[in-house]
């Protein structure tokens, strides 16, 4: 990672934001326990820190969602009592959510107004908005067509509409939360270009990330949180991954995988000119072929939104495909559903383990049964045995490392780390023989990272074959065997895991299709 | 009250049993908190008409368990509403919200007065062929909505009150003509004594072994619920659409069969009504049955123990009201009063948050009513 973390706030800038001893307990957890943490003029601030480390529930408190129990925010040297995010954005504090709250049939102008509208008289004044949003463009050299719907704007220009939401409420302390979770390397590129000019321009910036990479890259200290408490500040430059990983995590952790040399069999999974639709009826996947081995691992990189989802559902079975052949050990299993494909040794981690992966509301043993409570030993006779699905899934639990290991607990109490885990724990403990992992770690902190890929490389050396689909380029590469790249429900490219960022992106892009051809 | 399990081996008993305990306590406190203000409010409205709470509520009381014959018509009025309230819990766990209690009672209540007449040669051994026969035709009337909703996504909230307009006038028409008793009071012959549901006695006046019939349906519906593979589904389906689908469950064909057996529970419940209370249907037959059930599943948290708890409040509160305005000057409509200001606590959870605090929301999950309307 470059090392470009040039401080521009210097120790003599003044500091414009402190949060003080804040504490914030739910029930008998406490999510902040007496955090400090110190903001200065011109600075960016990185937070680091895992999954439920307690980043969040600060950024909340300081947003003005939670009340602290003890604590207190200080703005520009002055106690600001915050109780809404009213309060927030009157003292300037601006918050980029990881997930948009645009109105995606309004243009980029009447996004940046809503809620603050300029008025001529009694009516609203959108040439007004329209030209005011190009005034903050063209300060801050953030590109973006004022009238242009937001629907048809890409994701990087669809943040920086949201930058632009709290630069014109006049925000001077801009907080975003996992901003590059959605973005390729080129557009995190391009979104730090413009970080880096709002602080030359005076703004301040809290960075919340789990990418250890990219702050190293940006920001100018960092702040790390463990377990709700604040473990230690450190200056960007002086540090490494390594480093931060550690204090994150509180012990050392393998940043990469080993993967030794397995021998290659058999095809056991192949998809043949797969056409798949989505939810509104628009081709997803167009003619997708490919074809994984027993004891391979075959990444699938791209920009979210590229036909990911469809095809892993399609492969799984929870999905039709509308064209296309899908083989399983020889076999055609097109026509088959979910079950059948999963009872012919078909292994699926969903993307979205809270809505799909898990019942939130069902306790860790009737989810780690949600596909065996039809068989034996847990059911006989339609009728099911909760002491049977009690003990299987406590000893799964244990296997796989989730914690709590309590078979009782309800899944939607655990972190997305042990969430994931528990995914994991029902989808490999049948031993199947074909596993398609749709984005596993996604917001996983790095521990259970860490854990998962060890269980899918250990799942390759049996001679399983995988499907790893992934948006983070670093995990693909570190794990597939061989890449391939979806755009627009298409593979335009296929790459060894020795590929740079340069050529993946041009790829996710879609740019590198035209280049090939 | 426990969300599903029974203490399992010896090494776990203790916690179980703490967690059981204390998963009653939850699922208890929101309905009795909302129990507490509503008869709060009640006193106050009863202070305004000028006169004493303390004497109102004292024969409210009286009237509902004073005696062996005020318990015998609580219970009375508590058993049907065991039936459609578990009707309307059953869909609920699939995240479905049933409306048509109302409808499948009636269409029960037709089975049993018809099939009772003409099966009353068997004696008593009609009863389950009877009784039988209302679950079919319950379950058939139930599937309705389901089928509608799986095929063409029709909403079941709209197609079981529809469909309560229907079953309600098919089953007048029945009673008033082919099935006509031709007596003084209008609606079918009347069934044979010898084929009816016998009364417990006991001094507890009507009340029969439909009673028991209640209770063991709500028993079956647990089993149902929390120990069958169909009922895991179900229940999946009702919390996550996605991940149900994603484990290979039909949708289709669980939302169908959770409206079915709810239809079923209800038209039960009709031929219970029939064959226990009435021995025919006259028309008009007894109302709002079936829209009270919704009333006391959402205070019996849509499980089976709350459902039996929230009918014996509702059949309670009914027949102390009747005591209560015999005795003092309170109108029997305050007991209206007081059974909706119990369910707009209990199902506006942010209200009584305010009064209790957050933490309490937690512990109101099982009434959630976005859930079943969101599906």
């Amino acid at each position: 990672m470059s090392d470009n973390g040039s401080p521009n706030g210097s120790p003599a800038s003044p500091v414009v934001l402190e949060m003080r001893g804040v504490t914030k307990t739910f029930g008998p957890v406490k999510a902040n326990d007496g955090i400090s943490i110190a903001l200065r003029r011109g600075e960016i601030l990185g937070l680091l820190g895992e999954n439920g480390a307690g980043k969040s529930t600060l950024m909340k408190i300081l947003y003005g969602l939670y009340r602290p129990d003890s604590g207190e925010i200080l703005v520009d040297g002055e106690v600001a009592e915050i109780h809404d995010p009213k309060d927030a954005v009157r003292r300037g504090i601006g918050m980029v959510h990881q997930h948009f709250t645009l109105v995606p049939r309004l243009t980029v102008a009447e996004n940046i107004v809503l809620g603050a509208e300029p008025r001529k008289g009694a009516s609203l004044d959108l040439e007004g908005a329209a030209r005011s949003t190009e005034e903050l463009c063209d300060r801050y050299g953030l590109r973006v067509d004022p009238r242009a719907r937001v629907s048809n704007l890409s994701v990087g220009e669809q943040q920086r509409v949201e930058i632009l939401k709290t630069l014109y409420r006049d925000a001077r302390i801009l907080v975003l939360d996992e901003p590059t979770a959605v973005l390729t390397p080129q557009e995190t590129e391009d979104l730090f270009e413009v970080l880096r000019e709002l602080v030359a321009d005076g703004l301040s910036i809290i960075l919340i990330t789990h990418k250890l990479g990219e702050l190293l890259g940006v920001s100018d200290e960092i702040t790390i949180i463990r377990d709700g408490k604040v473990v230690d500040t450190v200056d960007a430059s002086n540090t490494d991954e390594g480093a931060l990983a550690r204090l994150m995590v509180g012990r050392d952790v393998l940043l990469r995988v080993e993967k030794k040399d397995t021998k290659m069999g058999e095809p056991r999974l192949v998809a043949e000119d797969l056409t798949v639709e989505s939810n509104s009826g628009t081709v997803a996947v167009n003619g997708v072929s490919l074809t994984v081995r027993a004891g391979e691992i075959l990444g699938v990189a791209g920009v979210d939104g590229n036909g990911q989802m469809e095809l892993a559902e399609a492969l799984a079975g929870t999905r039709p495909a509308k064209e296309g052949l899908v083989y399983l050990d020889g076999e055609d299993v097109t026509r088959l559903g979910s079950e059948a494909r999963q009872g012919r040794g078909l292994a699926y981690v969903p993307e979205d383990r809270g809505n799909k992966g898990l019942v939130q509301d069902f306790t860790l043993a009737e989810n780690n049964a949600l596909k065996t409570y039809n068989e034996p030993p847990i059911s006989k006779w339609g009728w099911i045995y909760p002491k049977v699905m009690r003990r299987r899934a406590a000893e799964a639990l244990r296997a796989y490392d989730v914690r709590p290991a309590d078979p009782d607990l309800r899944a939607g109490a655990l972190s997305g780390g042990n969430q994931q885990k528990a995914v994991l724990a029902r989808e490999l403990s049948g031993d199947p023989g074909v596993i398609v992992a749709a984005q596993p770690t996604r917001g996983v902190d790095v521990g259970a990272i860490e854990f998962i890929h060890g269980q899918l490389l250990e799942q390759r050396a049996e001679g399983k074959a995988i499907l790893l689909i992934s948006l983070e380029l670093e995990e693909v590469r570190s794990l597939a065997d061989r890449i391939v790249v979806l755009y627009a429900g298409e593979i335009v490219g296929e790459v060894g895991p020795e590929a740079t960022d340069e050529e993946l992106g041009l790829l996710m892009a879609g740019r590198g299709a035209e280049k090939s051809a | 009250m426990s969300e599903g399990r029974t203490n399992g081996g010896a090494e776990e008993t203790e916690s179980g049993f703490r967690r059981f305990l204390t998963d009653s306590a939850g699922a208890l406190l929101f309905p009795v908190i909302a129990i507490v203000i509503a008869f709060v409010i009640g006193a106050i409205i009863v202070l305004a008409t000028g006169n004493n709470p303390l004497a109102a509520y004292v024969a409210l009381l009286r009237g509902a368990v004073g005696s062996p014959s005020a318990i015998g018509r609580t219970l009375l009025n508590a058993t049907p509403l065991i039936f459609t309230g578990l009707a309307v819990a059953v869909a609920f766990r699939a995240g479905l919200f049933n409306i048509g209690g109302e409808g499948q009672l009636y269409i029960g209540a037709i089975t049993a007065a018809g099939l009772g007449v003409s099966l009353g040669f068997l004696g008593l051994f009609a009863i389950v062929p009877v009784l039988g026969a209302c679950i079919v035709t319950g379950f058939l009337w139930g599937a309705i909505p389901g089928f509608l909703k799986a095929r063409f996504g029709a909403h079941e909230v709209i197609t079981t009150i529809m469909l309560n307009f229907i079953a309600i006038n098919l089953a007048t028409y029945l009673a008033l003509n082919p099935l006509s008793g031709g007596g003084l009071v209008p609606g079918t012959a009347t069934i044979e004594p010898a084929s009816r549901i016998p009364v417990i006695g006991l001094g507890l006046g009507r009340v029969g072994y439909g009673l028991f019939i209640a209770l063991a349906a709500a028993v079956v519906v647990y089993l149902l619920l929390w120990r069958t593979r169909l009922g895991f589904r179900i229940r999946a389906v009702g919390l996550s659409p996605g991940a149900a689908n994603y484990a290979g469950m039909s949708i289709g064909a669980n939302t169908i069969l959770a409206l079915a057996i709810g239809g079923s529970l209800a038209g039960l419940g009709g031929g219970v009504e029939v064959l226990g209370v009435y021995g025919k249907m006259s028309i008009p037959f007894v109302s709002n049955l079936g829209f009270n059930g919704i009333g006391v599943a959402l205070l019996g948290r849509n499980h089976p123990a709350g459902v039996v708890l929230g009918a014996l409040l509702f059949g309670g509160l009914a027949s102390g009201a009747q005591e209560m305005q015999f005795a003092t000057e309170v109108p029997l409509d305050l007991a209206d009063v007081l059974l909706a200001v119990i369910l707009l606590f209990v199902t506006a959870t942010k209200l009584v948050e305010l009064i209790v605090g957050k933490r309490a929301r937690a512990l109101a999950s099982g009434t959630r009513l976005e859930k079943g309307l969101g599906a």
